[in-house]
């Protein structure tokens, strides 16, 4: 009985996975690269092409998985941390679109964008280059 | 807010405006080029002193303990920003913040107001009126949501209440390997007539270097700040010590806060890998005058479980000028001993005021909903001999070197 539980509770659990177009170059990244990406923090790649983020929407399953796996950030800590950059004119927070669906074409459709996506999403169209 | 804060907003207003018609004529532009944001503060203060006011700045003529029972005015502020992209270089900001002021108003003023020119993607430059980075949260000390406490602690903030100058900065960030770090130039000035019972205050030729090094969830701040301040009116005292030949011309020169070069180091460290964040920030500032040289420290610390964040903060001020011995009474005739001994005594109740105290607090973040929080935060407080603290408003009966305690509850929000 409790094995079916965790079992089941593992399925339920987003598996979420950090993607670029497989025509990138890029091939791998470290979880540092990919948050400071995220946060704003580092606008290249390592190879020294542009990095550009895309986001998911605020309250999405996916988004807060990614943010709490690879950042360790609750929704509350990731909105006070861009509250302090907006609030500064620092910066704002990457474009996000509504869902992995819609980060993905925007993956495939630019070389240059990093997105997050629900790992039964990848194909041959994407590359994964960090997962949990 | 000056005539001058006012053209320099209209100024920015209009070059944004300027700036949107020639933008908006442009098809290419797919996303929305304005973009709106605010947030703000509802809280409540109660002070154990019921004979002096504890208050978070020397802008505030009032607080919670003599004039208030419970005060909103120490916390609560509401603040709206305009952000306005006109290209991927250029961009303008205007951030208005309400919140109690030296004439006991709410009157919206002018926090930042610039124009942004972004050279690289690690390199820009802003003018207009833009924040005086002094301490480690400077940026965004008075966004609520975005600090674990209440308010950051008075030991260390209260020491430089200004927040902004009207002037230009210069930020470049450097990527070595896994560390980035920020080199940030700063100069401007900041003429100020906000305080109450009017005084005003004027500081040209600020300038300051800043360096912000982050490293995985470390990072590290190291500022360097200096400026000519001059207060006035001027304080009656000193001309009347200078009456007293070259020793009270001495006396009076050395604290006169009249074109005083005043020089601020701060260093500050925090660590924050999510389910628990500690920082500590050290200040100690030289104002050649009668505030002394005084040094600000706190360390703080809290666990997060879920939506509640439990925190600690220790904090202390200390002035290195508390006293003066005067003039030398011995070698004047007695009928200017008797006076001279008086202008000793008033120096003595000057310098006895700058702040000392340390403050063991203990406070509650709750995320309750989605861009909301509440915060419950008590504070006890241990006045240093003789000195009132950062306390205001000191009545006859307060008895200085005692203790007090404060409680605090905010609700922070931003949209």
């Amino acid at each position: 009985m409790g094995c079916a539980v965790a079992l089941s509770s593992t399925a339920v659990r987003a598996d979420v996975v950090a993607v670029v177009s497989s025509k990138s170059s890029i091939t791998t990244l470290t979880k540092n690269q990919v948050i400071d990406i995220f946060l704003g923090r580092r606008i290249r790649f390592p190879d020294g092409n542009p990095a550009v983020p895309i986001d998911q929407a605020e309250g999405s399953a996916t988004r807060n998985e990614f943010y709490e796996r690879f950042a360790n950030m609750s929704p509350a800590l990731l909105k006070a941390f861009w509250s302090k950059i907006i609030f500064t004119g620092r910066g704002l927070p990457p474009q996000s679109v509504a869902n992995s669906m819609e980060a993905k074409k925007f993956v495939m459709a630019n070389l240059n964008t990093i997105g997050y996506i629900d790992r039964s999403m990848v194909d041959s169209d994407v590359k994964v280059v960090l997962a949990p | 807010m000056n005539a001058f804060s006012y053209r320099l907003t209209l100024t920015a207003l209009l070059a944004a405006l300027c700036v949107a018609n020639a933008r908006a004529e442009d098809p290419k532009s797919g996303t929305s080029m304005f973009s709106f944001s605010g947030f703000g503060t509802l809280g409540v203060v109660h002070s154990s002193e019921k004979n002096a006011d504890f208050t978070s700045s020397v802008f505030k003529p009032d607080g919670a303990g003599y004039s208030e029972s419970w005060s909103p005015g120490v916390d609560s502020r509401i603040g709206a920003q305009l952000t306005a992209r006109f290209s991927r270089q250029f961009s303008a900001l205007v951030q208005v913040v309400a919140e109690q002021r030296y004439d006991d108003t709410y009157k919206p003023s002018v926090e930042w107001a610039n124009i942004k020119y972004q050279f690289t993607p690690d390199l820009s430059a802003r003018i207009g009126r833009i924040v005086l980075p002094v301490y480690m949260v400077s940026d965004f000390r008075k966004v609520g949501y975005a600090n674990p406490w209440v308010r950051p602690p008075t030991e260390v903030y209260g020491t430089n209440p200004v927040t902004n100058i009207d002037g230009t900065d210069l930020s470049y960030r450097l990527h070595l390997g896994e560390i980035t770090t920020t080199l940030h130039g700063t100069y401007g000035r900041d003429y100020t007539s906000d305080y109450p019972h009017g005084v005003s205050s004027k500081a040209r030729d600020v300038w300051g270097i800043v360096d912000t090094t982050e490293y995985g969830a470390a990072s590290f701040y190291v500022s360097y700040l200096q400026s000519h301040i001059s207060l006035r009116p001027p304080i009656a005292l000193f001309d009347a010590f200078r009456q007293f030949g070259p020793q009270g011309i001495a006396i009076a020169d050395n604290y006169e806060l009249i074109d005083k070069t005043v020089r601020v180091v701060t260093l500050g460290a925090s660590y924050d890998p999510g389910n628990w964040f500690s920082m500590a920030e050290w200040t100690h500032s030289k104002y050649h005058s009668f505030l002394g040289k005084s040094t600000g420290w706190y360390v703080s610390g809290g666990y997060r479980i879920g939506r509640f964040t439990p925190y600690i903060t220790d904090a202390q001020v200390t002035n290195a000028i508390t006293s003066d011995p005067g003039l030398t009474l011995s070698t004047l005739p007695p009928y200017l001993a008797v006076p001279a001994a008086a202008l000793n005594a008033g120096l003595n109740q000057v310098l006895a005021r700058n702040p000392v105290q340390r403050t063991i607090s203990a406070g509650l973040r709750w995320d309750f909903t989605k861009n909301f929080d509440f915060k419950l935060q008590c504070d006890h407080t241990r006045l240093g001999p003789g000195s009132p603290g950062t306390l205001i408003n000191v009545q006859p009966g307060f008895r200085s070197g005692g203790t007090l305690n404060l409680f605090s509850a905010t609700v922070d929000f931003v949209f």
